[in-house]
């Protein structure tokens, strides 16, 4: 049994990567833990079950979707341009953070995270959904329901998931357009 | 030893009373949290609140701060290039391993080495052993010696050590599931370790529950048992020779309470067999109320199950050995980095194939719940590198190897016997047994079945009790520290049957509760008196005043015409649950700078809580102003030079008298992050520091500064005192001065030549130790510490600076130490946290789902620190226990975890739709006033929840369930009845 590589090339927080050489087989979360050192991806389960380690896809259209790393090939991102938890917070030239973005502003602000671990894949589900709402607002009564459903398949070992929710909740009341009566 | 390590040749110092001191020829121990330091101080507001975690921009925006974030090419001096390993484990528990088969891996993908347990014992590479920990605690062998039988399920055979990722990736992935790479001998059966231990605790009460017991724990003795099989045997009443137990082990978290069973018993034999005596008068006691109508006898078997805590985070570490300067590089994701510290010199002590001199160890940001305590992983992690050719070598679970490697909660089999009056309700006898599932590994097996008795009477008052409890060893995967340390399953049984025998009183549950309570001075099961009020009664109240309890029965009447095929139901229980381990410690430094840049050096480790911001408001709350460097996770104070014994459990009175003449001798050095510690434990040491510095340098500076100018100053026509200084935003205040910059102050305190630093360390056994430090300048102050260094400012005449000599502070010799009493070993626990908890739900007659519509928590805090932080673990709290509850359960044996094929997809754990997330509510008892101490809480959170739920279904639909969890499947078994 030998190692099949292929030339992968694609495009992550705004930075084109490759072509270059990538095992075929190998998941994405591992190529951007081992390969490009992008280690904020976090690893839970390997089975695309818990959702720690998702990213945002921008599909053709400029819409961001939500896809799992754990359990697909690097190879499938071939082409595609994708956003990490590292390319989330806008930084200054010397790479440090200088304005988060609504969705991480209001997990800080709301204390949603403890550990952390889940955090960037929260990060990444919640920007997905108020996203959303943008282009197909929600009715304020159910916009709690609306949340659930978006964020349900993360799972959060310490936080018991409130202030997550309150948290996007709040984002999607103050984000103009998002939330009608 | 398994080690080879004598401890006695081990340690050099020297023998005081028998007692030998050893932390000075271990390898010089470096350890520190990985990305702590230098920050912004945004994340608080000038008022001292905290508008976020003083983590959370680095962990919402995914920089590197767990363990697993970091490769070798990240850390400071390590090599750019890492290998990579992992396990083949054993998955046959009943026949002999003979040998691994890795050919279908072809040749590209071959390990570079192939490490078994014939090459780590050639090299002496073994298991630590340690004496303070009892034998077998981290288990006999690394790697499954060819011939042996696995001990446990998953028991690792054979390391693979890939140098290059790409090969290391592709062939885990090829032998994922892969059954027929480990090969299998003869049939042998199971061969597992010897039951770990067998406990007592019977107490027979006085004419009141003040008076001096006929028999208790604390006044005569634990009786210690030993086995038949797995069944537990204990001395007999009339004497028949000397009962020597199988072993002696004081429930103490954090280990060292290891006792010689055979002294024990010569020592304890005659108020044991009086014990036995005691039980004796106890079992004829419940026989007789069987026959007495007057009396209600309700005994039930409960289960509560094994699970696997689920930190998101999986095990790993990081290991280098530079072989050229003898040094070991660790970086390892631990709830303890100082007892992994600790525990790794005792392992690579004397080896003569690796020799080690120092040890560098770094420690990541983590979260464990408990799994990350005391884990054999991180000297899996050591005994890969030495076999890395000069290369790091990387372990990281995934969650598959996790589920089959990482530790579990104790499943406990439970029965439980109580006698009520029918006429007043009173309880008058709890006996029960719990028999604990340790799986193949002792770790703290026998000290959670201890607790989980010892916890059994959650908040009632029993006036005679009998509570027996044992440490079995299994096939299982083994079980050791979790939240909720045993306590979780004792007291989720004993609440469940609370309300059956309300029930059958014809009484409410509440009411029931309220009569039993235990009140400020009653005595525990053991005889021990908690510290302060426990104010059971006043929760009661609470809870018995919400509208969920009090609208319950119309409620259900509503909700069930309204919702066809759905049954409604609220339930209720309240626990109490200890905090601390009877051995606490603290260590820290606070100084700033004559710019008024202040840095803390802590030993405290994050782990989730929020505990790194919590000690940082606490400065800011004496001080005004916050850390601006804050370095955690530190286990290395040169300031304060301290060595231990390390026995602060079993140390006799002689002993700690004679050794506590050396002013550098502590009981014990530094904490793990365990037993709910950081908020009072460890945030004592930060409190007494800031205190320390507000009192002998603001002080006296903003004093001077007061009364600086024309006719001495703002302060000389009035009257203040270092009491009346007040934290201000931006700086000091208080008495109506206006305030001071901190950076003044600082300046000021330089210029005057002040402390501007000090060091502390500080040990409580359920006491706090104290002593007078004779300070230059400040004359002899008496504080709670048992050591002190402090540094002085700027200015500070040469005679000063040059005491200065102990990691640039001037180390004080204490005088006059009061340690507290070894006699307080056998108080017992004596710091709770209660808490309660209604659910609302309703069962779906149909499916047997269980939708949990709301909660309500009642928690008695103390004084908060953080609010959003103390909410927040109670939140999460609630959804681990709703899981356990409800949904997670292992299997223990050949379809469980240790087959190594369990991940997410098989193990539900609770999401938001599960745990009431919008409707959920909490009250939190006032403090009884501004100087109550905060409370730990984050174990007791999780626990009421579960009998509530199970009280709710009862109520749902009429059935009881003592088997956790109550799933869908068993639910409808009922409903189908």
């Amino acid at each position: 049994m030998s190692i099949e590589k292929r030339s992968l090339t694609l495009t992550i927080n705004g930075q084109k990567v490759g072509p270059v050489d990538a095992p075929v087989g190998m998941p994405m979360i591992d190529f951007l833990h081992d390969h490009l050192d992008l280690t904020g991806t976090r690893f839970g389960c390997g089975q695309g079950i818990c959702h720690a380690c998702t990213v945002m896809e921008i599909q053709p259209d400029g819409i961001p979707i939500e896809t799992r790393t754990c359990i697909f090939d690097a190879h499938f991102f071939n082409g595609k341009t994708l956003i990490t938890i590292e390319g989330q917070a806008k930084r200054d030239e010397h790479g440090e953070v200088s304005d988060l973005t609504p969705i991480q502003q209001a997990f800080i602000e709301h204390f949603s995270f403890q550990c952390g671990y889940c955090t960037p894949g929260f990060v990444t589900a919640a920007t997905v959904f108020v996203e959303s709402l943008k282009r197909q607002p929600v009715k304020r009564a159910d916009l709690q329901s609306r949340i659930e459903t978006a964020l349900n398949d993360h799972i959060c070992r310490c936080t018991g998931y409130v202030r997550y929710y309150q948290a996007v909740q709040d984002v999607a009341l103050k984000t103009p357009g998002c939330v009608i009566d | 030893m398994a080690s080879g390590i004598n401890r006695r040749d081990f340690i050099k110092l020297g023998t005081f009373a028998g007692i030998t001191v050893m932390f000075g020829r271990l390898p010089a121990l470096q350890a520190r949290e990985v990305h702590s330091g230098a920050q912004t101080s945004e994340w608080m507001a000038p008022d001292g609140s905290v508008k976020y975690r003083w983590d959370a921009i680095r962990k919402v925006t995914g920089e590197k701060v767990f363990a697993r974030d970091f490769r070798s090419k990240n850390l400071p001096g390590w090599p750019e290039k890492q290998a990579h390993g992992f396990f083949l484990k054993a998955t046959d528990v009943e026949h002999a391993f003979d040998d691994i088969d890795l050919s279908m891996l072809g040749p590209d993908l071959q390990p570079d080495r192939v490490l078994k347990h014939a090459d780590l014992e050639k090299d002496g590479v073994r298991v630590p052993e340690l004496a303070d920990l009892g034998v077998g605690f981290y288990g006999q062998d690394f790697l499954l010696p060819a011939g042996n039988t696995a001990p446990l399920y998953g028991h690792p055979v054979a390391l693979l050590i890939f140098h290059d990722f790409d090969r290391f990736e592709a062939a885990k992935r090829r032998l994922r599931f892969e059954t027929t790479a480990v090969k299998y001998g003869r049939k042998t059966g199971l061969i597992q370790p010897p039951n770990y231990g067998a406990a007592r605790y019977v107490r027979i009460a006085g004419e009141t529950p003040s008076a001096p017991p006929a028999f208790a724990p604390i006044q005569d003795a634990v009786i210690w048992g030993d086995f038949d099989g797995d069944t537990p045997t204990w001395p007999k009443a009339d004497p028949d020779g000397i009962f020597v137990p199988r072993s002696v082990l004081l429930p103490h978290r954090g280990g060292g309470g290891v006792r010689d069973p055979l002294k024990v018993a010569q020592q304890t034999d005659e108020p044991m067999r009086r014990g036995m005596a005691a039980a004796g008068i106890i079992e004829a006691e419940i026989e007789a109320a069987r026959n007495n109508p007057a009396k209600l006898v309700v005994q039930r078997q409960g289960f509560s199950q094994s699970i696997d805590p689920s930190a998101m985070e999986p095990d790993n570490g990081n290991a280098w050995y530079d072989a050229s300067t003898r040094t070991l590089h660790v970086l390892i994701a631990a709830q303890s980095p100082y007892e992994v510290a600790r525990v790794a010199a005792f392992m690579v002590k004397d080896n003569k194939r690796f020799p080690v001199e120092k040890i560098e160890l770094v420690s990541g940001t983590t979260v464990g719940y408990g799994s990350k305590d005391h884990s054999i992983f991180p000297f899996y992690t050591i005994a890969a590198c030495f076999y890395g050719d000069g290369l790091p070598v990387r372990l990281a679970n995934d969650r598959y190897e996790q589920f089959q490697l990482g530790m579990k909660r104790h499943s406990i089999e439970m029965d439980l016997t109580l006698v009520a009056d029918r006429k007043t309700g009173k309880f008058e006898v709890l006996k029960a047994f719990y028999n604990c599932n340790g799986g193949g590994r002792a770790n703290f097996s026998f000290s959670v079945a201890q607790v989980a008795a010892t916890a059994a009477q959650s908040i009632y008052y029993f006036p005679k009790s009998d509570l027996a409890t044992a440490a079995i060893a299994t096939a299982a995967v083994e079980a050791g520290s979790m939240r909720g340390y045993g306590t979780l399953q004792a007291m989720s049984i004993t609440e469940l049957l609370i309300d059956e025998v309300a029930a059958q009183l014809g009484m409410d549950a509440i009411e029931l509760r309220k009569r039993n309570a235990l009140q400020a001075g009653d005595p525990n099961t053991q005889g021990a008196v908690q510290l302060g009020d426990p104010r059971n009664l006043e929760m009661l109240d609470l809870a018995s005043s919400h509208p969920l309890w009090l609208n319950r029965e119309q409620a259900k009447v509503k909700y069930e015409a309204a919702n066809p095929g759905r049954r409604y139901g609220v339930g209720f229980a309240q626990v109490q649950k200890d905090y601390g381990t009877g051995a606490d410690t603290t260590a820290l430094l606070l100084e700033f700078d004559a710019a008024g840049k202040i840095t803390m050096r802590h030993c405290v480790q994050e782990i989730g809580t929020g505990a790194t911001t919590a000690q940082q408001v606490m400065v800011q709350r004496l001080l005004g102003k916050a850390p601006d460097i804050a370095i955690f996770g530190e286990t290395n104070f040169a300031q304060l030079p301290l060595k231990s014994n390390f026995e602060p459990f079993s140390i006799t009175q002689e002993q700690q008298d004679e050794l506590a003449r050396d002013p550098f001798w502590v009981p014990a050095i530094l904490p793990a992050m365990s037993a709910s510690n950081s908020v009072y434990f460890i945030g004592f040491g930060t409190r007494q520091a800031a205190q320390f510095l507000l009192e002998n340098t603001v002080w006296p500076a903003a004093q001077a500064i007061w009364s600086s100018g024309p006719a001495g100053g703002q302060l000389a026509s009035g009257y203040m005192t270092a009491k009346d200084l007040r934290a201000v935003p931006g700086g000091i205040g208080g008495g109506g001065m206006a305030p001071i910059a901190f950076e003044a102050i600082a300046r000021k305190a330089h210029e005057m030549g002040l402390v501007t630093g000090v060091a502390l360390h500080c040990f409580s056994r359920w006491q706090w130790a104290r002593a007078d430090f004779e300070i230059p300048g400040l004359g002899i102050k008496n504080l709670p510490a048992d050591a002190i260094a402090v540094r002085y400012g700027d200015a500070a005449p040469e005679s000063l600076k040059a005491r200065m000599s102990t990691g640039g502070y001037d180390f004080i010799k204490r005088s006059n130490v009061q340690f507290p009493s070894a006699q307080r070993n056998n108080a017992g626990v004596t710091t709770y946290t209660p808490a309660a908890c209604l659910v609302e739900l309703n069962v779906n007659t149909f499916t047997g789902h269980v939708e949990i519509m709301n909660h309500h928590s009642l928690l008695d805090p103390g004084n908060i620190i953080v609010p959003a932080l103390v909410s927040g673990q109670q939140q999460g709290g609630i959804a681990m226990g709703i899981g356990h509850a409800l949904m997670e359960e292992l299997p223990l044996y050949g379809d469980g975890p240790g087959n190594g094929t369990w991940n997410f997809n098989r193990y539900r754990l609770p999401r938001a739709k599960d745990v009431a997330v919008w409707t959920q509510t909490a009250t939190y008892l006032d403090p009884l006033t501004e100087t109550s101490p905060p409370k730990g809480l984050a174990e007791v959170v999780m626990i009421p929840v579960v009998a509530a739920t199970g009280n709710a279904i009862t109520h749902a639909i009429g059935t009881r369930f003592y088997h956790l969890p109550v799933t869908a499947n068993k639910i409808k078994k009922a409903l189908m009845l």
